[in-house]
């Protein structure tokens, strides 16, 4: 990501990243039940924050800002059309209902995933490949820990949600990037 | 393998993130190639060849092979 260079591109970075971390608040407030304005205004607050540290020190990898601006809006769609399941989800629908109500986050992972892949092939020869590393070594370690976390269940531990999964494989993505990052240095 | 970026770099007065602007590569890539970490790709290596008017066999020298 190249270093912000005007005020321009830090006030789209500030704007962008308060709108994606306002949605965040917004489905937050709804999900645990406290107020949407706090939820909101919290997140936007936060956001413009995060989209100002980001601009005055942008992290070694480089995306265009342009690109880095559409993961945040993808990000928002993401967690629009999560609010809008979980807000159908808690109405009183009949199964097929159900069943189209999860169309909606489906898109929004469907352009989540295309924008990241979109932001990692802008990246030059060495940046794609470190990134090419951390996801495979992040899907191995994920399989272990799904492969590991089985055999436990089996001796008696509890169910684990599905999303949980996606968190570790989060995790692990960040952890393995640092580590090929550190490698090549 | 090794090479000559550092000093063909030097000669030029050029920092990692002025040359890495040149080759439209990252600072990151272009310190990785010169301390030996990464091996550039073919494309880049001739791109490499070529900003400093060089040979590719000039700037990168491949490891002897074990005897």
């Amino acid at each position: 990501m190249e270093r912000v260079h005007s005020k321009e591109e830090e006030k789209k970075n500030m704007i962008t990243t308060s709108i994606t971390w306002a949605s965040v608040g917004l489905l937050n407030a709804y999900a645990f039940g406290f107020s949407l304005v706090i939820g909101l205004l919290g997140g936007a607050l936060f956001g413009a924050a995060t989209g100002f540290r980001v601009s005055r020190r942008p992290p070694k990898m480089r995306f265009p800002w342009y690109l880095f601006r559409q993961i945040m809006n993808a990000v928002t769609f993401f967690v629009l059309t999560s609010a809008i399941y979980a807000y159908f989800l808690d109405e009183t629908l009949n199964q097929s209902q159900k069943f189209w109500a999860t169309i909606p986050p489906m898109l929004g992972i469907i352009v989540l995933i295309i924008t990241v892949g979109r932001a990692i092939a802008s990246l030059d020869e060495l940046q794609r490949r470190i990134q090419t590393e951390a996801i495979a070594l992040a899907f191995a370690g994920t399989a272990i820990f799904v492969g590991v976390y089985a055999l436990f269940q089996f001796a008696g531990l509890d169910e684990v949600n599905i999303g949980v999964v996606f968190i570790v494989m989060a995790l692990m993505w960040l952890l393995t990037k640092m580590w090929t990052m550190w490698k090549y240095r | 393998m090794k090479n000559r970026l550092k000093s063909l770099r030097a000669e030029q007065g050029w920092s990692q993130a002025q040359l890495g602007e040149r080759l439209d590569v990252s600072r990151q890539t272009i310190n990785a190639i010169e301390r030996g970490k990464y091996d550039p790709s073919l494309p880049l290596a001739f791109k490499i060849a070529k900003l400093f008017d060089y040979k590719i066999e000039d700037v990168f020298i491949p490891d002897e092979p074990d005897t």
